[in-house]
């Protein structure tokens, strides 16, 4: 166990009755990086992260937080993470200041309520009842209690699942000051775009294994086909078989896109302009865009992320 | 350290308490809306003479003169109707007895459902009809039993509210573990809020303790504010020790929250402990005589619940408030009602669960 790891995780195992959750993962976290946790609903991310925040005993494997374990150092451990649900988990009637008094209470050394209104941007719900809050300030709150007492390693669960863009927004801020603030941050998300935004690295999880580890960029690029051309057309696209058949590789079509993987830009394009030509196709638009995240996924398992 | 968390944890639970209105009346109010209601419509006080009907067509004859004469003077006037005016009246279903017969011959029809005023009334009608026979005869009044009403702690007036007192004392200890904890339990299971909690130092026996000092001390509030009502509506006083009081209602608190602990660790959501609840509160409540006494029930039921855990517990609270008995005759339900504790809080612990 090295020093400078914030979690280490080898071989975990979990079953759940006759469901086996995590089957065999390993993971490295860097002190100091935003390592974020994808894959679909029922990959396995929840069970990881509750195994790692010390809620749930795996069957077999190691882990060890900050370079302690959770057998015998469990109080310990547990006054230097801080961890973020993602559904809402206080009392209705609990006031905000309250909860951040509360959480503040159980750890020897806690920020001020005070302090940790203004990081986020709370300061006029102070009194509010939690229930009344929207759902971006329920996040920020749950992410302020998350840093009542000055985590090293912080644990957010879909910290933006339901919010919109400008709440969004703001929470991303929040995680990239806690970087800056030299805290390790585990999360565990869906949306592609808010990994590629905020994590140095990434794990694809997918049942009960992580499938690909690496920083966002690394996996695009070390794709088979890394870019996607995306041909638009107006009102609903013709018939994709005449094309598809011509083209000979793969195609997603929807009803007014078609988007098309290619290995290598400079020579696909034009023998995909060729084919566009000798088909005639009414075709409107043709963009070619950097593959994201989610064609990542698509390519190792053959399934979107959203099923 | 822990001794601060307590103390945080205590001052919220006890803020969060009072935030919930439905909480406070089921715990604090609903006691004394049921000991002033039923207190009253049970009271027992007559304070109008009681008046019977009577199916009577002929004019008084000297005999029935001498019985109105002699029923007057035991409290009771009588009202005369025609048979087919008393049928009517009794059909209604309102009148405890009723005097039929003339001039000697006399017939007395008991309500079945009102057979606890119809025996005053009753005892009243036969001691007037030996008056007027003797009267009739020119022989001096037949004696009496003299008779006080009393209740077995010496209450005078109010004793129906003297009974109930203690056994809404009880029956807010069963109310406040199985409703008021272990839905709590479950909802914050449920929701996640243990979890969090969970990765929080708070240490369980810290949290614990906390929730159970908040149930006990609102369900002391709620145990003075109806002994409270008690004396300024009914005239009656805790006859025994408030410290012997205060002790069994703390066992009693403890056996119900572990109860309330217990139940909750069966349950996934409020929906499905909602059903749980009340399977073990009706039949506690119903069988351990918070309301009525038992003794009319068969032996076996009676025997029955003796051993579940309300009924012991109330008999030592009337003993205690109704008969100011100290502990000395009361180790037996005490010992129950204490190893019932024991069982339960030993459960609790091992089952309950933060995920």
């Amino acid at each position: 166990m090295t020093d400078s790891l914030a979690i280490e995780a080898i071989g975990l195992h979990k079953s759940f009755r006759d469901v086996q959750a995590v089957r065999g993962l390993d993971l490295r976290i860097v002190r100091g990086e935003v390592f974020g946790l994808l894959g679909p609903n029922g990959a396995g991310k929840t069970t990881t992260l509750e195994m790692l925040e010390g809620l749930v005993v795996p069957d077999s494997g190691q882990i060890s937080i900050l370079g302690m374990d959770w057998r015998d150092r469990g109080a310990a451990i547990r006054t230097r993470i801080g961890v973020q649900f993602q559904s809402t988990e206080l009392d209705d009637k609990v006031k905000v200041r309250e909860a951040l008094e509360m959480f503040a209470s159980f750890y020897p050394r806690a920020r001020a309520p005070a302090e940790l209104l203004g990081l986020l941007h709370l300061e006029d719900k102070a009194e509010a009842y939690q229930r009344r809050l929207s759902g971006g300030q329920r996040q920020r709150l749950a992410l302020g209690l998350a840093l009542v007492n000055d985590p090293e390693l912080v644990f957010l669960d879909e910290p933006t699942t339901g919010l919109d863009p400008q709440a969004r927004q703001g929470l991303w801020e929040l995680v990239r000051q806690l970087k800056r603030e030299g805290r390790t941050v585990l999360l565990t998300t869906h949306y592609m775009e808010e990994a590629e935004v905020l994590c140095d690295r990434v794990g694809i999880m997918d049942r009960g294994k992580v499938l690909q580890l690496g920083a966002p960029r690394e996996l695009i690029a070390g794709l088979q086909r890394p870019s996607i051309a995306e041909i638009e057309f107006l009102g609903s696209a013709p018939d994709v078989q005449p094309f598809a058949a011509r083209w000979g590789r793969t195609v997603e079509a929807t009803d007014q896109v078609w988007a098309v993987p290619l290995t290598d830009a400079r020579i696909d394009l034009q023998s995909l302009l060729a084919c566009i030509e000798a088909l005639n196709l009414p075709m409107q638009q043709l963009h070619v865009r950097r593959a994201s995240l989610e064609d990542v996924f698509l390519q190792l398992t053959g399934r979107s992320l959203r099923d | 350290m822990n001794m601060r968390i307590f103390l945080q944890q205590l001052k919220m639970g006890l803020i969060l308490y009072v935030r919930v209105p439905a909480a406070v009346f089921w715990i604090v109010a609903f006691p004394v809306v049921m000991l002033v209601g039923l207190g009253t419509v049970f009271g027992g006080k007559e304070d109008t003479a009681p008046k019977l009907v009577w199916e009577r067509a002929g004019p008084l004859s000297p005999a029935d003169t001498l019985l109105v004469a002699a029923l007057a003077e035991r409290g009771t006037t009588v009202d005369p109707e025609t048979a087919a005016d008393a049928e009517a009246r009794w059909k209604v279903g309102k009148l405890p007895a009723m005097l039929t017969g003339q001039d000697g011959r006399y017939g007395l029809r008991i309500n079945s459902y009102l057979v606890g005023q119809a025996m005053q009334t009753e005892a009243a009608v036969q001691e007037a009809f030996l008056v007027a026979q003797s009267r009739a005869r020119g022989v001096p009044d037949p004696a009496r039993i003299p008779v006080v009403m009393s209740s077995p702690g010496g209450h005078r007036g109010g004793p129906y509210a003297a009974y109930l007192l203690p056994g809404l004392l009880g029956l807010n200890l069963l109310m406040i573990g199985v409703f008021s904890t272990g839905i709590v339990d479950v909802t914050l299971r449920a929701k996640g809020g243990y979890k969090r909690l969970a990765t929080t130092p708070l240490p369980r026996y810290v949290y614990l303790g906390a929730q159970l000092a908040v149930r006990i001390i609102v369900v002391l509030i709620a145990a003075a504010l109806l002994m409270l009502v008690g004396a300024a509506a009914f005239g009656i006083h805790n006859q025994g020790s408030y410290l012997s009081l205060l002790l069994v209602q703390m066992l009693g608190a403890a056996c119900f929250i572990s109860l309330g602990y217990v139940l909750a660790s069966f349950a996934e959501t409020p929906e499905t402990y909602s059903g749980i609840a009340n399977l073990v509160f009706l039949p506690l409540m119903l069988l351990s005589g918070v309301y009525f006494s038992l003794d009319g029930a068969p032996a076996w039921l009676q025997g029955l619940a003796d051993l579940l855990p309300l009924t012991p517990l109330l008999r030592v609270l009337r003993a205690i408030f109704n008969d100011g008995a100290g502990f000395a005759n009361q180790w037996r339900p005490i010992g129950i009602v204490g190893a019932w504790t024991v069982v339960l809080f030993g459960a609790a612990t091992r089952r309950f669960r933060w995920v």
